[in-house]
């Protein structure tokens, strides 16, 4: 920062302006560069024949893949099973997760009762539960909205849980000598304090909910991504399998950054620490 | 107040606990061996069959409990599962261990470097590494290395992002005390970074092993023929229910007693660390 200041003084040379734009923009060149580079040598090996295409594919391949996918009719029927599974299993989850957590919380004896089955269920991958839901749900949609509801629920649940438990305990004591009622204390001090625990849970139940949503489809499933990435690596269309790959990644990206300007929405009321 | 109560609730906790876990294995063994369906007869007729369910829909605690002695001690088929599941983690995970651990320490360590890599661990944070097995079993077959490069996939993110913020968050009054009696980098890193990260690694193996128990299940559901994951899932596709909660079981005791031992080792760890 020092630098850049100093420079502003007098006119800066040419070079010197060059390296302060450099200062600034380190990071995303340096990102962006390795990116590009990254890209550039995937296309490079994909298409000179190196490697065989039909191994790792390249870069306008999987865009080919792309174009060719959005003007197909199934395309957007799996998208939109995916999707479907992907709402409905995280939003149950959301719905049960954050109440119950919040109930878990204030209450010592309901924290004893249903504890041990959040820490057994914590303990499980749950994805190795997809077999009997199968059995229990059948083959369709449903057997995968459990799976992701089961994915993100605990991480949600435990994060809420542990937020209420974390509530700043000088607080309560002031607003109770204060003679405020459960309910405001509850409302005023124990629910904005979890609000960032909750959102934690929130982003790590999505990237949960993802996993469901894949692996359930990879295992048994008649439409969706995951069963269309599954289908083309099956016939060696490696392309379409890095196509599938990448919406899985932006969806991902979206729902976290979604997340995050949620969060900074709620938390605009805290004094800036910095 | 009578002893009793004092027992009660010095023991809270314990009796709530146990009490609800016996209520629901009682609930599910008898809806199995349908004593509720024979309690609700006089009320429902007919209609309380219902409550009765068939040992391939739901099996039932006693069963799953003779599953598990067949499997463990009769036959020991579970062995040869639990073997080759145990040899594709461990070099999976080892892999990770190798792999993410330098490389997180050393984003940590120069800027650039973080620079470099940031995009490619977000993006691949971001996404469910297993949308990546149809590909990993293009390129290496559906052999070991399929499992082992899921598991190392799902396991080597945690690790090298804990380590990364491990450097980050290294005290930097330290740092500074020792680069002005000018201490070399690699002395700073040696004495003062990397122990301060040890928790922080820790922390990131302890998530990897959670990880890498889930690319043991997803590699092998994909075309193995051998694996606790293969066996649950063929057990599965057989209706063999009391199967797979053994398998299932199984794999969360594996977890427990891994992640067991490295907060044991986290303890170990933080014995010199002066309390706060």
């Amino acid at each position: 920062m020092a630098i850049s200041r100093d420079f502003k003084q007098e006119d800066p040379p040419r070079h010197a302006r060059l390296a302060r734009l450099w200062l600034d923009h380190e990071r995303a060149l340096i990102g962006g560069g390795t990116l590009a580079a990254f890209l550039l040598l995937w296309q490079a090996f994909g298409e000179s024949g190196l490697i065989d295409p039909l191994f790792i594919s390249s870069p306008t391949r999987v865009l080919r893949a792309g174009n060719g996918l959005i003007h197909d009719r199934d395309f957007w029927n799996d998208l939109h099973v995916s999707g479907s599974e992907f709402i409905l299993g995280y939003g149950a989850a959301v719905a049960v997760a954050i109440p119950l957590g919040l109930a878990i919380g204030l209450s010592k004896r309901l924290q004893y009762t249903l504890g041990p089955f959040v820490d057994t269920l914590n303990a499980v991958p749950r994805v190795t539960l997809l077999p009997l839901i199968i059995i229990w749900f059948g083959i369709g949609i449903w057997s995968k909205v459990v799976v992701v509801f089961l994915g993100a629920v605990i991480p949600i649940l435990i994060n809420t849980q542990s937020g209420v438990k974390t509530s700043e305990a000088r607080f309560i004591r002031v607003a109770r000598s204060f003679s405020a009622s459960r309910f405001k204390i509850f409302s005023s001090i124990v629910l904005p304090g979890t609000v960032p625990f909750i959102f934690t849970g929130l982003k790590y139940g999505a990237g949960r909910a993802l996993l469901g949503v894949v692996v359930g489809e990879l295992y048994a499933s008649t439409a969706g991504l995951g069963h269309m990435i599954a289908d083309a690596g099956n016939t060696f269309q490696t392309d379409v399998v890095f196509f599938g790959v990448l919406i899985f990644m932006a969806t991902g990206l979206v729902v976290v950054a979604l997340l995050d300007r949620f969060e900074r929405e709620f938390e605009k009321w805290r004094p800036d620490v910095r | 107040m009578s002893a009793r109560q004092n027992f009660y609730r010095a023991h809270e906790r314990a009796i709530l606990g146990a009490v609800m876990v016996l209520l629901f294995l009682v609930a599910w063994e008898g809806l199995e061996r349908g004593w509720w369906a024979a309690l609700l007869r006089p009320w429902l007729g007919p209609a309380a069959e219902r409550w009765q369910l068939k040992p391939i829909f739901i099996s039932s605690p006693t069963l799953v409990a003779q599953a598990a002695f067949r499997m463990f001690f009769v036959t020991g088929e579970i062995w040869r599962d639990l073997g080759w599941s145990g040899l594709g983690y461990v070099v999976g995970l080892a892999l990770a261990i190798t792999v993410g651990i330098p490389l997180g320490l050393a984003a940590g360590w120069y800027r650039r470097l973080s620079y470099a890599v940031a995009p490619f661990l977000s993006a691949l944070n971001a996404t469910p590494q297993v949308a990546f097995l149809p590909l990993i079993v293009v390129w290496v077959g559906t052999g070991l290395g399929t499992r082992v490069l899921i598991i190392f996939l799902l396991a080597v993110l945690p690790i090298a992002i804990n380590a990364h913020a491990a450097v980050r968050t290294t005290d930097p009054r330290l740092v500074r005390v020792a680069a002005s009696f000018s201490a070399g980098d690699w002395r700073l890193f040696r004495t003062i970074v990397l122990p301060s990260s040890l928790p922080f690694l820790l922390a990131g193996l302890r998530l990897a092993i959670g990880r890498g128990m889930i690319g043991v299940v997803v590699g092998e559901i994909y075309g193995s023929a051998s694996g606790i994951g293969a066996m649950i899932s063929q057990a599965g596709s057989r209706f063999q229910t009391d199967k797979v909660f053994v398998g299932v079981l199984t794999i969360v005791a594996a977890g427990v007693i891994l992640v067991e031992i490295v907060q044991h080792i986290e303890r170990r760890v933080d014995v010199w660390r002066p309390p706060a």
